[in-house]
């Protein structure tokens, strides 16, 4: 048996010890923070979204933070600001007729898509037209619209079947999109949008489903009002890899678990908290007990509101990062919420049994109800409410895939969901139109249409302010919904970087992020 | 030789025929509800069957799968109905990112778990009790709690490398090497665990047999007995472990892509079939099926080879 000699093993360690130093001396150099990644000055910002964008065809956007990428490419007719307030954009004024069923558009001179295409009123008309017309996920936002008219280069009429409250924030947003109508019409437009946004999509360094990178159009019309130069949105689902790049200076902009902001505030990061961005709601949709007869009965409905112990359920849940609701409006969303309103039902489990009592259910009774990926852990605390007053819950697995037209079906009576908080006027359409996934039973009462009617009709946004209000007060005093709470957000920003928003948009815009601090 | 790869590619196609077919019929009932997913909350029923008939869903279930079949066998996976792009390229694109990271892993797996399986079977003593040690180790330290801890040491502290993403080889290698280092590790730790054992256990057994001995009374070195003779013998069990745990490294990629927030093949799957996107979703099955059939040949090939003994072929 022969063995190597001393130096032949010593010879074979010290390659060993090279090779793996080499390794990681390779992979430290090529490491590290991408430079590229990181904030310099504010020329770039590197911003953390959840989602994916499915596609930039502009029937199929969809309005969660993915739409930072979307808005960016863009322009919208009008645009919504960080205070809440409506503000012209691609038109530059707008003005409705004195019956609020005519609004006619005024568009910007000179615009252009990033193809060079002029942006004019055939091409503004050619998107709406689109938009209302081809069945998507946001068309139900256009219901009251009748006519789409250009009548000339620069203007855009859009006649209305009755006055509508939202109109003019869907058009600051996914129902206000402009698109090249030379290029919107194809298969390519979902992976390459040609938009007159301030921003176009490069290509070249974008990896669909991972990295989004936008470079600003120096020939944008509002050029001015975006600082950074380049946007580079990564896709990041899990929450402690959002964390993990900010603390690495990978991002300087992203949404992080309030369990999860200590290192950040060590690191000197700016947080910014918006309480409410989003509110969980047991819909109570089937009002008239088509399929769950008690839920016919007001009274079963307070009953059910009553079951839960919003303040704890929020402390529980959100530790700080949301608040307790007994509201679907948007605190900030212009003058629908009214704080007194939370303590329409309070929890009372004896009262509530007492009024299911009453209504002629004093053991209660069983509804089915979807179990959903994005509230599977909200469920078990959902079910033990509930079964606290009688109400028995029986979860059936509903795929995400499925989750859309089942919801939209009468086949689950009541639901537990998450929505997006929004303006007043947009609210009251989701939760309210015949048409929404909200409303799946089509409920209506007359004294709700006139209220909604008066709220539409409103010219003033204090006074549509006061209408909304109504109608919040109405869905509460009669128990269309059961929301527990609101969630919040919370952002963190790096150096030169802020986040601008307060809650009164939860719009996602990249004119959410500015410079500075 | 040439007739058992065909054979083997036979049964494999067969296979994959099979394996597509159950998948297409189980997302069948989910038709309606991804036509409705796609149109959102005000679509109706009209508009609903009107998308169903654009996208094909209308027709008889037969046709439909035979469609696909036909053009899949010509390499058209059709398109995406969520992205609208090509399927193919997708899935060769994201394929190429885990690629990167578990060719690697496999490799620094068989270097490490070889070198310490043989010399703790050949060596013994120490050298054995820490090879059995850091076996035991990596098998019962979760490699998601490693990838954590690494991230905060060599990425938040360390500024030594990138907490997140990826770089491809193609575009800067060096940048690449960073962006996979702490992924392989993560990966790596369990693999490494299993097939320094397997290597080890069979290694002794194969030092003890009878030729063994020959071979040395021979007057054989040390380092041949052991790497040309006893390790060519040993390796056929190791390379089963070893293409398990390439199914294995693949699967556990979609954890380490959501962590490090790498677009790979783990992450476009599961998106694919949150939403529901049918073209997708078979064209991902195929590729999977494909893939296991190609490796299992691979390794029974590898293994014929290494000792003619165990061919099959």
């Amino acid at each position: 048996m022969t063995t190597p000699s001393p130096s032949v093993r010593h010879r074979s360690r010290i390659l060993a010890a090279f090779a793996a130093t080499a390794l990681l001396t390779t992979a430290a150099c090529g490491g590290g923070s991408d430079p590229s990644a990181k904030s310099e000055g504010a020329a770039e910002l590197a911003l953390a979204v959840q989602g994916t964008p499915p596609s930039f065809e502009i029937t199929q956007l969809n309005g969660g933070q993915s739409a930072y990428i979307w808005s960016s490419l863009y322009d919208t007719l009008l645009y919504t600001d960080n205070q809440g307030r409506i503000q012209p954009n691609a038109a530059e004024s707008y003005a409705y007729s004195e019956d609020r069923r005519t609004l006619t558009l005024e568009l910007r001179k000179g615009m252009t898509f990033s193809s060079g295409a002029p942006v004019d009123a055939a091409a503004v008309k050619a998107s709406l037209d689109r938009l209302l017309r081809t069945p998507g996920p946001n068309q139900f936002a256009m219901t009251a619209v009748e006519t789409i008219e250009a009548p000339d280069a620069d203007t855009v009429v859009i006649g209305l079947e009755r006055p509508d409250g939202s109109l003019l924030s869907n058009l600051s947003y996914l129902n206000g999109v402009i698109a090249d109508p030379a290029t919107m019409t194809r298969p390519e437009a979902a992976a390459d949008p040609v938009g007159s946004g301030p921003y176009t999509l490069d290509k070249g360094a974008t990896v669909t489903g991972s990295t989004y990178v936008l470079k600003k159009r120096a020939d944008h019309w509002n050029a001015a009002a975006y600082p950074f130069e380049t946007v580079k949105v990564r896709v990041m689902t899990d929450r402690s890899a959002v964390t993990n790049a900010l603390q690495a200076g990978e991002l300087n902009a992203g949404s992080v678990d309030f369990t999860q902001l200590q290192p950040l505030k060590d690191k000197g990061m700016r947080i910014t908290s918006v309480k409410a961005t989003a509110v969980a709601s047991l819909i109570l949709a089937d009002r008239a007990g088509e399929v769950a007869e008690p839920l016919g009965d007001v009274r079963v409905r307070k009953a059910i509101n009553m079951a839960f112990d919003r303040t704890k359920l929020a402390e529980t849940f959100l530790r700080g990062s949301g608040q307790p609701t007994a509201q679907v409006f948007n605190p900030k969303g212009g003058g629908a919420h009214d704080p007194g309103l939370d303590e329409a039902h309070p929890h009372d489990t004896a009262a509530a049994k007492k009024l299911l009592a009453d209504a002629g259910y004093p053991d209660g009774f069983p509804v089915t109800m979807p179990s959903l990926a994005v509230t599977k852990a909200f469920e078990p605390t959902i079910a033990q409410s509930l079964a606290d007053i009688g109400v028995k819950v029986n979860w059936t697995p509903l795929p995400p895939q499925q989750q859309a037209a089942a919801l939209s079906s009468k086949k689950y009576p009541m639901y537990f969901i998450l929505d997006g908080l929004a303006g007043d006027a947009v609210t009251s359409t989701l939760f309210f139109s015949t048409r929404s996934q909200r409303n799946p039973f089509g409920s209506t009462d007359p004294e709700l249409t006139k209220l909604i009617d008066a709220a539409n009709k409103a010219a003033d946004p204090a006074a549509a302010g006061e209408a909304y209000r109504k109608v919040n007060a109405f869905a509460v005093d009669n128990g269309w919904f059961s929301p527990v709470f609101y969630i919040g957000t919370t952002w963190v920003t790096g150096e030169g970087v802020v986040y601008l928003g307060d809650g009164s948009s939860t719009y996602s815009q990249i004119r959410a992020f500015g410079t500075g601090g | 030789m040439l007739l058992y790869v065909l054979r083997r590619l036979g049964t494999g196609l067969v296979l994959a025929v099979l394996v597509t077919l159950i998948t297409f019929l189980l997302l069948a009932p989910s038709f309606d509800g991804i036509a409705g997913n796609r149109l959102g909350p005000a679509a109706t029923p009209e508009a609903v069957r009107a998308l169903k008939a654009e996208l094909g869903f209308d027709r008889p279930l037969p046709v439909q799968y035979l469609d696909w079949l036909v053009h899949a066998a010509r390499g058209d996976l059709g398109t995406s109905l969520f992205t609208g792009e090509p399927v193919a390229h997708t899935i060769l694109q994201r394929f190429g990112v885990t690629m990167s990271i578990v060719v690697v892993a496999l490799l620094v797996t068989v270097v490490i778990s070889v070198a310490l399986g043989v010399l703790a079977a050949s060596r013994g003593g120490a050298v054995d009790r820490v090879a059995q040690g850091a076996s035991l180790a990596g098998n019962l330290f979760p490699s998601l709690l490693l990838a954590i801890v690494l991230v905060y040491v060599l990425s938040v502290r360390g500024d030594l490398l990138p907490a997140t993403g990826f770089t491809p080889l193609s575009a800067d290698p060096l940048r690449w090497a960073g962006s996979i280092t702490i992924p392989v590790i993560a990966l790596v730790a369990t693999g490494i665990a299993g097939l320094t054992a397997q290597v080890r256990g069979t290694m002794v057994d194969e030092l003890r047999k009878d030729y063994v001995r020959t071979l040395r009374t021979r007057g054989l070195s040390a380092r041949s007995v052991v790497l040309r003779h006893a390790l060519r013998n040993a390796a056929g069990p190791a390379l089963t472990v070893l293409s398990f745990e390439f199914i294995s490294m693949l699967g556990g990629a979609l954890v380490i892509e959501s962590i490090f927030a790498i677009a790979g093949f783990g992450g476009y799957a599961f998106e694919s079939s949150l939403q529901g996107d049918v073209p997708a979703i078979m064209g991902i099955t195929l590729f999977a099926v494909l893939l296991v059939v190609t490796v299992n040949l691979a390794v029974d090939l590898v293994n014929g080879w290494l000792n003619p003994k165990a061919r099959i072929f």
